[in-house]
């Protein structure tokens, strides 16, 4: 109540001439000056800018094709929509400042004038109790298969659905169905009530319909619709991932040389976010592959690397070959003459110095340089066993080296990439291919491209040095100085006692 | 609990939590400040102590009432469950520190860097030779400004977004896979304590072209003069502090130059 009562009036102070100053200042430059989402930056983001000018909405309260509520445009605003170039604001304008441009905003439609017919909120209920126990989940993944989620975001929720090739939003541009496994990455927030939500309203203006007529026709309870927002919910970690640099390979008995051996389960997995390559020609603002997923173990002689990530494709798929021309039609390109699609391949790279370095120094970390090589993995996904190992000298000069190189096993399931590398510690042309030793912090790196999103070449997502450590069993002498410590404490804690407890009875026999 | 509260050894337990609530919780809500590092904190913690034990040895007869406590710990026949479970929790957490201080665990390499390194006192670019010390932003003083502005604009937006975000603070939707992270311009530690010449060097070179202190292998950023006109780099930089409202720093005009 308190908070309808605030935001009324906010309504009644905004003010669309400050609001013009803050929007030319800060949104022009993405959703451009009259507010057609085409602003300089706007040919460099997919999903591009907004156009404000169709008053079309993803994120909303409100039920499907209507107008969202200012609340609604407020929270894009201080919110931000996760997973895209839109930032949120909150932080980083006033209060004021974030309402004027609100209201300025809607100034680029004529649709928001008509103040007769306000958008009125749907009363969302609360999530039902027990949403994460087994019942909840198989309830809400009943539906997710009878509603048709899978059509789109596919049987694993990866995104890689039959219909995912040939998605794309209201104005033609290309379209990706979320994968729900990054709930981090939702537009418009990771929550069940958020998901909930959005499965109420939908996401207007994109291939993503609301589900709420469905309720209305009785074809299931809305209890059960928030069942299949659990079961979406369930799909991504508890938490966001969270970078930690280095990768610890522990020592294991035998080598896990399959993706899906059992040994992986109890090994560490590390999270590494990879971003567009716009170093080099040509840039890529683009790139599919969020991150990766890295697990290390080694023996005594040989390390497995296992690199797990999702991707919706299994490329190269003719399939694709729409949305790769979707993706070139909406961004800008750094050629003068435009590209044609192909079927490209899926590519991963594992980067590391040619030796393990002494001080801080190392290659340069986007695939070296002509004086400081780096040594690579290449692994694609026409040659799924033979990955190539070699020397690169900068982004576009790739030696293969004729032997001692990695083994490789990969498998792609349901929208997901898992491969292992696997290679003897030594090497035995020590000048080129790195020797792995243990107890080192030895950097890595990683880069990737999803071929069915126009990704080849420089065109690829890419990761600063990160450091792998094939950690060494703990030896029995560091126990020694634990215990040490422990008997002096514990003995000097005792004589403290003791001493106090003598001094005591002495005072009272006096 | 009247008695608790009134009783030094009390009060001062209960100060060194309130100083810990503060330190840790309290001074992060603070607008403008951030997490306090442990190492921090615990020195706070240190000289909060050492205040708090002055306070109570100030006077004979608090001295005496703060060590009461103490002392009945140590000898009271029926707090010996108290005085063993003290013994015990502390010998366990002197062994658990000594463990995790001896134990080998590779680590990530210290991160030695270098945010502004020395300029080179001239740069090539695209082949015409620069001379950076002296030197101010030409645009400054041909041509109409908002038309430079309007130009610098453009760049940014097209460029310089994805890294640098368009609120000019390093927090692009790229910026979280990098390392360094992408220089923050609303922060008064960049582009604020720099002539514009150095930023002109620091956006025509980029990553490749920083000294060795700067640890060019890591920094992502590109050298723009593959990419942009020797006007448009100037265009930008006067965006940079127009957007952001900073001023350059300026050059200092020697007495034999001003004659």
């Amino acid at each position: 109540m308190i908070h309808a009562l605030l935001l009324l009036t906010l309504v009644a102070t905004q003010d669309t001439t400050a609001g013009k100053q803050i929007y030319t200042k800060w949104c022009a430059g993405c959703h451009g000056d009259n507010g057609a989402g085409d602003g300089p930056a706007a040919k460099h983001m997919i999903p591009p800018p907004r156009d404000f000018t169709g008053a079309v909405y993803q994120i909303r309260s409100t039920p499907s094709s209507q107008l969202p509520t200012d609340a609604d445009l407020l929270r894009s605003i201080d919110e931000g929509l996760f997973g895209t170039a839109m930032p949120g604001w909150k932080s980083r304008l006033s209060d004021r400042q974030r309402r004027d441009v609100l209201a300025y905003i809607k100034t680029f439609s004529t649709f928001f004038a008509d103040t007769t017919q306000r958008p009125q909120p749907i009363k969302f209920g609360n999530a039902p109790g027990g949403g994460s126990g087994a019942e909840a989940l198989k309830v809400g993944r009943q539906f997710y298969d009878s509603i048709g989620c899978r059509k789109c975001h596919g049987d694993l929720g990866r995104g890689d659905g039959p219909s995912a090739p040939t998605l794309k939003d209201d104005a033609q541009h290309p379209i990706f169905a979320a994968n729900l496994h990054e709930n981090w990455r939702f537009n418009g927030g990771g929550t069940v009530e958020d998901i909930y939500r959005r499965l109420r309203t939908g996401l207007d203006g994109t291939p993503m319909p609301s589900f709420g007529d469905l309720i209305e026709n009785k074809f299931l309870t809305d209890e059960q619709l928030w069942r299949v927002a659990q079961y979406v919910r369930s799909l991504s970690p508890k938490d966001a991932p969270v970078v930690r640099d280095v990768v610890h390979a522990p020592l294991t008995k035998s080598l896990p040389h399959a993706p899906d051996d059992s040994t992986w389960t109890a090994v560490a997995v590390y999270w590494f976010p990879l971003v567009g390559q716009i170093i080099h020609k040509a840039r890529w603002f683009s790139p599919a592959v969020t991150g990766v997923w890295v697990k290390a173990v080694h023996t005594a002689d040989s390390i497995a690397l296992r690199v797990v990530w999702d991707d919706r494709s299994q490329s190269p798929d003719t399939s694709w070959l729409a949305h790769v021309g979707r993706v070139f039609a909406t961004l800008q390109s750094d050629d003068s003459t435009p590209e044609q699609p192909a079927p490209w391949p899926d590519q991963l790279i594992v980067q590391f110095p040619v030796s393990i370095p002494t001080g801080m120094e190392r290659p340069y970390f986007l695939m070296g340089s002509s004086g400081a090589p780096v040594y690579q993995w290449r692994w694609s996904s026409i040659a799924r066993t033979a990955p190539v190992a070699g020397l690169a000298r900068g982004i576009d000069r790739f030696e293969p080296l004729s032997s001692g190189g990695p083994a490789a096993q990969a498998v792609y399931d349901h929208g997901q990439w898992r491969v292992v590398f696997t290679r003897a510690l030594a090497s035995t042309d020590t000048a080129s291919q790195l020797p792995f030793r243990t107890g080192r912090a030895i950097p890595v790196a990683f880069f990737a491209s999803d071929g069915s999103n126009g990704e080849h070449g420089s065109r690829m997502a890419v990761s600063t040095w990160y450091f792998l450590a094939l950690d060494e069993p703990v030896p029995a002498r560091v126990f020694i100085s634990p215990v040490l410590a422990m008997v002096l404490t514990l003995g000097l804690g005792m004589l403290v006692v003791w001493r106090a407890q003598q001094k005591t009875s002495y005072r009272r026999q006096q | 609990m009247r008695t608790y509260l009134r009783h030094p050894f009390w009060q001062a337990a209960g100060l060194l939590v309130l100083a810990y609530l503060v330190i840790a919780f309290v001074i992060p809500l603070l607008p403008g400040s951030a997490m306090v590092p442990s190492s921090v904190v615990l020195q706070y913690m240190a000289t909060v102590l050492v205040g708090i034990l002055i306070w109570v040895s100030d006077e004979e007869a608090r001295w005496t009432q703060f060590k009461e406590p103490l002392h009945e710990v140590l000898v009271q026949p029926r707090l010996k469950m108290v005085r063993n479970g003290l013994l015990a929790a502390v010998t366990l957490v002197v062994g658990c520190l000594t463990y995790s201080q001896v134990r080998a665990s590779v680590a990530a390499p210290p991160n030695l860097r270098s945010i502004h390194p020395a300029p080179p006192p001239q740069i090539t670019f695209r082949g015409k030779t620069i001379t950076l010390v002296g030197l101010d932003n030409p645009l400054r003083r041909s041509g109409d400004m908002a038309a430079h502005l309007a130009v610098g604009r453009r760049v940014y937006y097209q460029n310089c977004v994805p890294c640098h975000g368009d609120h000019l603070d390093g927090q692009g939707h790229f910026a979280a896979g990098l390392n360094p992270l992408p220089a923050n311009f609303q922060d008064n530690g960049t582009i604020a304590q720099l002539t514009e010449s150095f930023v002109f060097w620091r956006v025509a070179k980029g990553g490749p072209g920083l000294p060795r202190e700067g640890t060019p292998w890591n920094s992502a950023m590109p050298a723009w003069e593959d990419f942009l006109t020797e006007d448009e780099i100037w265009s930008v930089v006067l965006f940079l502090y127009d957007q952001t409202g900073w001023k350059p720093r300026t050059w200092e005009v020697s007495a034999e130059a001003a004659k």
